[in-house]
């Protein structure tokens, strides 16, 4: 019957060409959105690595004023450190988390390359983000006056750059003047988010008289509420004059960050929705016009032999021949993106995306024949063969 | 081998109520070649029609081989049409999207043959009605005749004992319809038993019996 089918469809393959088009859009369109919802979800489900509740970000900004910057950023965190709500405070470049910063850098080990996340920042950042040291340490005194600058990474980088060797020890080479040590691997952290990917990255310690990294990332006890802010804010305006004073919860910007990913999500959603719904009604009409046309053929098929079911499965059948070439043309196309490496996205992403869209178009399929091809098996034989 | 006993046929609409057979008693044996004649709406399709399981009488017994099948459902009525009748209608009601030997496939397609079989039983049904070489050709281009001897191939593909033939000449010029009811002579000789409808005096001369109609009512 299958072959009966396909011969069938294939002798009328102009007549579906549009058809097939239909299907072949709404396959690419869902190809599409899935592949970002799974891409989005998979990211979801990995944990980010950080604590960030009861975390701000002060950040500050020294405009106009360029005399002895490093030193009242030492004195404004240590007045920071100070207030009893405070649990711990450190200083961070502006690529704080959830921020839309980012720095990155090129990272050459044993002829392998890495791109990598670059953070700066102190000591006391383990503490106040609650980061997992796997194994190794996270910086200490003794950081600031060894010979090479150390740097803590991730177990991305570390699956990227070392390849199964540890990379505790190893010292990376970036120039003549500058060498990294590695001295500590965190699991994760994913600055951008939930929904972002786990990028390699790596820690560097902010140096003695560092005066570019100003962002402060600030862990307040529980039950700290807006007065502290103020007074903080109050204290800063009041040391560091013609400063930028800014604070913001970590917990409002990873909100803002789901959003920046969720909205175009939706809007995708949204959009694919309706045309689906487009090509389900439209789908659905031309069956029913199609069945229309036939019911010479199938007051045959009737009289041939054929039961109730077999009418209905043989115009289910005919839609999903029609699914099944659009689909193999559509897969012609999506196949491209990992093959290609289009995104940077892992092929598993793409591969549950594919199969999530031959799902639902089959669905959307067959609820949009079922009723045409309940109505066909229904029409009496005798009349059928009548009226033709 | 098909037996009708007080068969009446009523269509009903809202409004209207219209007697389409009216105690119809038909007894045809197995290996007879039966024509029914009659005027135009007279109810010899829908004869043809109870007879051939497409259609319920609204009274009355149908006997088929011997078994009682007025009160059978879709699952018991469609493997006797597959296997006992074969159907050849004026029309040719040939699918065009389909090749010649993939239409005479068409009942085959509802019993467990597989594809092989299938072509050999539906090559065997087209060379019966001398259409070989025209296996592959579409029903777009063949003639009335080439088409109607193709709607019998499919007809007798299953090796069906009864074959109805509603008007199998009619669409066709006198030639074609003799080498129609000629097929058919030769497949009644070789044991199947035939009802056919027609309008056609000649041709129901060509048959052992002759069934008249005249308003819904066997004329004796």
């Amino acid at each position: 019957m299958i072959r009966h089918l396909i011969k069938l469809i294939w002798n009328k393959r102009g007549t579906h060409a549009l058809l097939i088009i239909e299907i072949w859009a709404s396959f690419m369109v869902l190809f599409g959105v899935l592949s970002m919802i799974v891409y989005n979800f998979t990211n979801y489900l990995e944990p980010i690595g950080f604590q960030y509740e009861q975390v701000w970000n002060l950040d500050l900004k020294n405009n106009q004023d360029t005399i002895d910057v490093g030193d009242k950023l030492k004195r404004a965190l240590q007045r920071v450190r100070s207030y009893s709500e405070v649990a711990s405070a450190s200083r961070m470049s502006s690529n704080a988390p959830f921020s839309a910063s980012q720095m990155n850098n090129s990272v050459d080990y044993n002829k392998i390359n890495v791109l990598a996340d670059q953070y700066y920042t102190d000591e006391a950042m383990r503490a106040t983000l609650d980061l997992s040291v796997e194994s190794g340490r996270w910086f200490d005194e003794s950081d600031k006056v060894s010979k090479y600058v150390s740097i803590i990474i991730n177990k991305k980088m570390k699956e990227g750059l070392f390849t199964g060797d540890n990379p505790l020890g190893k010292v990376i080479k970036v120039d003549d003047k500058l060498s990294y040590k590695v001295v500590g691997i965190i699991d994760k952290f994913k600055s951008h988010g939930e929904f972002s990917a786990d990028e390699p990255g790596m820690f560097r310690m902010i140096g003695k008289d560092d005066n570019w990294n100003s962002n402060m990332m600030i862990k307040t006890k529980p039950g700290t509420d807006a007065n502290f802010e103020a007074r903080l804010v109050k204290d800063m305006a009041t040391m560091l004059p013609g400063w930028g004073i800014e604070v913001s919860y970590l917990k409002d910007s990873r909100n803002n960050r789901h959003k920046i990913t969720l909205v175009p999500v939706m809007i995708f959603l949204i959009v694919s929705g309706f045309l689906l719904t487009n090509v389900a009604l439209g789908l659905f009409g031309i069956l029913n016009l199609n069945i229309a046309k036939r019911r010479g053929e199938i007051g045959l098929r009737r009289a041939m032999g054929a039961t109730e079911a077999d009418v209905t499965t043989q115009f289910l059948g005919e839609v999903w021949v029609l699914a099944i070439f659009s689909i193999v043309l559509g897969l012609l196309f999506a196949m491209q993106f990992p093959l290609l490496g289009v995104f940077d996205v892992p092929v598993n992403t793409y591969a549950i995306a594919v199969l999530a869209a031959i799902l639902i178009i089959f669905l959307i399929v067959t609820l949009c024949a079922w009723y045409p091809s309940r109505q066909a098996s229904r029409i009496h034989p005798a009349v059928a063969l009548h009226e033709e | 081998m098909i037996k009708l006993q007080n068969v009446e046929k009523v269509y009903r609409t809202s409004s209207i109520e219209t007697l389409a057979l009216n105690n119809i008693n038909l007894d045809v044996k197995k290996g007879e070649f039966v024509s029914i004649m009659g005027p135009s709406g007279c109810g010899k399709s829908t004869l043809l029609n109870i007879i051939g399981l497409l259609d319920a009488p609204s009274k009355g017994i149908i006997e088929i081989d011997g078994r009682k099948v007025e009160r059978f459902n879709d699952k018991e009525i469609a493997p006797l049409r597959n296997k006992m009748l074969g159907f050849i209608f004026q029309s040719f009601h040939l699918i065009n999207d389909l090749s010649v030997i993939d239409n005479v496939e068409i009942p085959l397609l509802y019993r467990s043959n597989n594809a092989k079989q299938r072509r050999e039983l539906a090559e065997e049904a087209l060379e019966k009605v001398g259409l070989a070489n025209r296996m592959k050709h579409f029903p777009k281009q063949l003639s009335g005749g080439q088409k109607q001897r193709v709607a019998i191939a499919r007809a007798i593909v299953g090796k069906p004992e009864i074959i109805l033939a509603d008007e199998p000449t009619g669409n066709l010029d006198s030639a074609m319809g003799n080498e129609i009811i000629n097929i058919l002579q030769s497949l009644n000789e070789n044991g199947a038993t035939i009802v056919m409808v027609t309008h056609d005096d000649a041709m129901a001369k060509r048959t052992h019996r002759l069934i008249r109609l005249f308003d819904g009512t066997q004329v004796l």
